[in-house]
């Protein structure tokens, strides 16, 4: 049950949690400065153990994609570890494998980032081989051949064979009719099936400069090190020109819209996404600041709005959630959804009119200083948890730097947080939660299609 | 650490939605990027172009010292505790030989007992619960498994936030009372959570393969029982199986964070202090050999979803470092295995393909799972028996046997690095009744290990005929597989010995 009430929990606390000043532990030193060529250094100190977490973060990702070249910047995510001047393909791998090392990749719509986990002395390989890639990526024509082969199997095992993923994606190209935020990440199939190695190549030389990265150090490292191997290994890579990024920006009331998917599911669910601003498209940060509060009084623990009421006390469903993600580049969703409770005969139209029933609730009447304070002090206690994983620091780290916000926000978050007012809350309620902002879709299992 | 081959999924009629929502956050999880042993490679170089390579020591990384203490409490609860004082928190992990496997003849009773522990206790409901803990900024959780239960707890140390969390979650874990209507709803969730399984091929192999590999033991049924069992579950049931299982004889308390001997002393005795008394409860019987062979199950997906397994070893078995040794050689690993190589990256055949082996507390299962388009999916599996078959012929080379060893001692170091990592670690060796230097003996076991103690220990445990297989896919026409990529194989550059 209470995995639920901390991934809850999570959706408002685990983009955005790194505690500084404000908090009892002493502080971690964070140290940012900027290299010549424009690559942008973030190092954060965390002695506990000798390890740390390297990532590079590239401003680019599939929102930056346009229609017939989906799916670009994930390929080229796979096609990273496909070799570099220094190295064949999958040695780089190999090499870190031996070295005791965790690696990854990751792709969004927002960003691409490349990491490793590593004993603290093995740091500068990892630096070694992450600048030899952005400086020099093979990309060989048969390496492709087969990797896109890999890719579209991750599409059917993520997506085709996946009836509630593959309905979110269609949804996601429903809620956001104006951006890039279209684009499902991974890439349309057709878009696989055509895509070229040589689209690849353009792809990589308009995004991978050092001018258009953060290189973010987080653990037993002092920023003086990391200095010194940054300058070294990446030092040498010329600037370049990238191309210009627009934000993501989205029409602020589309009209509703719906969509109704017959998917290979025995449980039909429901999703709703607002139109709504993030904090790198607002110019007030306080109603989405609000925002990140509702959902949080929505959904932010086992106690909270639509676990104890619609859940619980009117068993309407099986299990609800609400997600807003405030830390994207460009203009964001406020998501709900909800799969009706079947054993006790809800239907869709009950779950939705529940959902109703707590979002105008939002609007008339002000959350009590007891709910506040309950979400409070999760905020509070998540900036210390979040302390135990290096890896979730760099990435919180990363995450902001790469959508056009500040790491120094993190010093500021629970300021933040505290300024909003009970009148902002119903005023943001009122703002966001309109019908010309949404997109629903319902998903129902095949066999209703016949009835 | 833990029992890996019984993730809870549980709840997954409620995980779905939460799945939909995280996908918005990050919708291209970690794109497992490859690599392969023996790396194929374009273009032959010199090797340590690599400077960093070159200038690397050779030696083994130092890694956080772990004092691990240990005690028994006066109700005969083992208690392994971490001084961690570098942030104000603390992780409590519990955990009770109150799994699946102690279900007896009711599928579902552990999970949904566990899952019942946060309903109620005297004077509060579940949203009271939940508000007390979040209140204090804690953070509450519970989980079943196959052998295990376990419940933990994560809280800031200072005495205003501590002291109240502990003293509900004893409540919580030690004298729940199981409402009537709570227990209503939590079947109906777990009935929605099958209704969902039956769309997800990969969980449709999984359970049909544990019923296959374990027939009548209790490990076959999966933890969360089945829409057969799970309504006729009484809350007479529950109470007893928490007073049989539930006791702190039957019970490892692991305790890492800010916090002094006699604070963990004290909470810890708070802890068993509240459960039921009893006993340890007895391990499971020895699961009876499978007869081996293939299941086919017809499932409308794109993909065939391949699992083979073999009954591998109990916790105790004083091969599993070489049988780890030599899992991690073959597909243990996310990069560079023998498996990933040949059906990744020489034939683009599937996204992933994994093998492990679970110890247990009793014979656990030797596992290899992977995906790949249906038509190619007959081609796909013979080929991964026959890399396996190989490999239990040959066994590992001297090379990636040095290999296997310096990327174990490499990642030492990460494996303790924070706090939710050590309590980990503290519960499966208090639960699994390893000794303290556990991590170390293994450690220098594994660096012991030569070529053939590998090659004989697989072998012994493994064979290529005793294979349970179970695929889950559509029925279509065959097709052969994509030649190999014929690079000749090339060593990687340097890594320093030590």
């Amino acid at each position: 049950m209470n995995a639920l009430a901390r991934r809850a929990a999570g959706l408002l606390l685990g983009t955005l949690c790194l505690p500084f000043a404000a908090l009892a532990a002493d502080p971690q030193p964070t140290h940012e400065f900027i290299l010549d060529h424009g690559l942008k250094v973030v190092v954060r100190e965390d002695h506990r153990a000798p390890v740390v977490v390297s990532q590079i973060w590239y401003k680019v990702g599939s929102s930056y994609e346009t229609p017939g070249q989906t799916g670009l910047s994930h390929a080229l995510e796979h096609m990273m570890f496909k070799g570099s001047a220094k190295i064949g393909p999958g040695e780089a791998s190999r090499i870190l494998r031996d070295l005791g090392a965790e690696e990854n990749a990751f792709t969004s719509d927002d960003y691409t980032a490349y990491y490793q986990v590593l004993a603290r002395d093995r740091l500068p390989v990892a630096l070694e081989l992450e600048a030899d890639r952005l400086a020099s990526l093979r990309l060989p024509a048969d390496e492709f051949s087969r990797e896109i082969e890999v890719i579209k199997e991750e599409r059917r095992l993520r997506t085709d064979d996946q009836p509630n993923a593959k309905a979110f994606e269609l949804f996601r190209a429903m809620a956001y009719p104006a951006s890039g935020y279209h684009t499902p990440t991974i890439g349309w199939m057709a878009d696989l099936e055509r895509m070229k190695v040589e689209e690849l190549r353009h792809w990589y030389e308009s995004w991978y400069a050092p001018n258009n990265a953060t290189l973010v150090v987080v653990g037993d490292v002092t920023a003086d090190e990391v200095k010194g191997l940054a300058q070294k290994y990446f030092g040498a890579i010329p600037k370049r020109a990238v191309p210009p990024a627009k934000l993501p920006l989205e029409l602020a009331e589309p009209g509703l819209r719906q969509l109704t998917l017959h998917v290979r599911t025995q449980l039909p669910s429901l999703i709703y996404g607002f139109n709504v601003p993030s904090l790198a498209t607002t110019k007030d940060p306080r109603p989405v600041n609000a925002l990140r509060l509702i959902s949080a009084l929505l959904d932010g623990g086992y106690s909270a709005r639509m676990p104890a009421r619609l859940e619980r006390g009117q068993e309407l469903v099986a299990g609800a959630s609400s997600g807003y993600n405030a830390f994207t580049r460009g203009d964001s969703l406020f998501m709900i959804s909800a799969t009706p409770n079947v054993q006790k005969q809800k239907t869709l139209a009950d779950v939705e009119k529940g959902i109703w029933q707590l979002l105008d609730e939002l609007k008339t009447t002000p959350p009590t200083a007891e709910e506040l304070e309950r979400v409070r002090a999760q905020v509070i206690a998540g900036l210390v948890y979040d302390r135990d994983s290096i890896s979730s620091q760099a990435t919180t780290i990363g995450q902001l730097e790469t959508v056009g916000l500040s790491w120094k926000l993190i010093d500021s978050e629970l300021d933040e947080l505290k300024r909003v007012t009970p009148q902002d809350i119903q005023d943001a309620a009122r703002t966001y939660f309109t019908r010309e902002r949404l997109s629903v879709a319902h998903v129902l299992p095949e066999e209703s299609a016949h009835e | 650490m833990s029992d890996r081959s019984a993730p809870r999924y549980t709840l997954f009629g409620l995980g779905i939605i939460v799945l939909v929502v995280a996908l918005a956050l990050v919708l291209a999880r970690p794109a497992r990027s490859d690599n392969a042993t023996k790396v194929e490679s374009a273009g032959v170089r010199p090797a340590n172009t690599l400077q960093s390579l070159a200038e690397l020591d050779g030696k083994a990384p130092s890694r956080r010292q772990l004092n691990i203490q240990s005690w028994n409490t006066a109700e005969g609860a083992r208690v392994l505790f971490v001084e961690a004082r570098e942030l104000p928190m603390f992780d409590l992990r519990v955990t009770f030989a109150a799994g699946s496997s102690q279900d007896g003849d009711v599928p579902g009773l552990a999970t949904l007992t566990n899952a019942m522990l946060n309903e109620g206790v005297a004077g509060k409901d579940v949203t009271a619960i939940a508000q007390g803990f979040e209140g204090l900024g804690a953070d509450f959780g519970n989980g079943s498994y196959r052998d295990m239960a376990v419940a933990t707890l994560r809280s800031l140390s200072t005495p205003d936030k501590r002291e109240p969390a502990l003293k509900l979650f004893a409540e919580v874990v030690g004298k729940p009372t199981f409402p009537e209507d709570a227990l209503k709803r939590i079947k109906n969730q777990l009935l929605a959570g099958f209704e969902y399984e039956k769309q997800n091929p990969g969980k449709i192999a999984g359970k049909t393969l544990f019923n296959q590999l374990y027939g009548n033991h209790p490990y076959a049924h999966s933890s969360d029982g089945s829409a057969e069992s799970v309504p006729g579950i009484t809350l007479a049931q529950l109470r007893a199986f928490h007073a049989k299982a539930y006791t702190a004889g039957n019970a490892v308390i692991a305790l890492v964070g800010d916090l002094s001997r006699a604070e963990a002393e004290a909470i810890a005795a708070q802890v068993s202090g509240a459960l039921p008394k009893g006993p340890a409860l007895a391990k499971p019987a020895e699961p009876a050999e499978p007869k081996p062979g293939l299941t086919h199950i017809d499932f409308p997906s794109k993909q065939t979803h391949l699992m083979l397994a073999e009954l591998g070893i109990d916790r105790q078995d004083p091969d599993w470092p070489a049988l780890s040794l030599g899992n991690q050689i073959l597909g243990g690993g996310a990069f560079g295995t023998r498996l990933m190589s040949e059906v990744r990256e020489k034939r683009g055949l599937t996204y992933g393909v994994y093998s492990v082996f679970s110890p247990m507390q009793v014979r656990g299962p030797f596992m290899i799972n992977l995906q790949t388009r249906a038509e190619l999916s007959e081609g796909t599996l013979k080929l991964v028996q026959d890399i396996l078959a190989e490999y239990l012929k040959n066994g590992p080379t001297q090379q990636e046997l040095d290999d296997a060893k310096r990327e174990l001692a490499g990642s030492f170091p990460l494996s303790n690095a924070s706090n939710s990592s050590i309590v980990g670690q503290l519960g499966a060796i208090g639960f699994y009744n390893l000794p303290l230097t556990w991590l170390e003996d293994f450690m220098q076991q594994s660096q012991d290990l030569t070529v053939e103690q590998v090659k004989a220990a697989m072998s012994k445990h493994l064979a290529a005929d005793r294979l349970v297989i179970v695929t889950v896919g559509p029925t279509v026409k065959q097709k052969p597989l994509p030649p190999p990529t014929d690079k000749p194989a090339e060593q990687p550059l340097g890594v320093p010995e030590h």
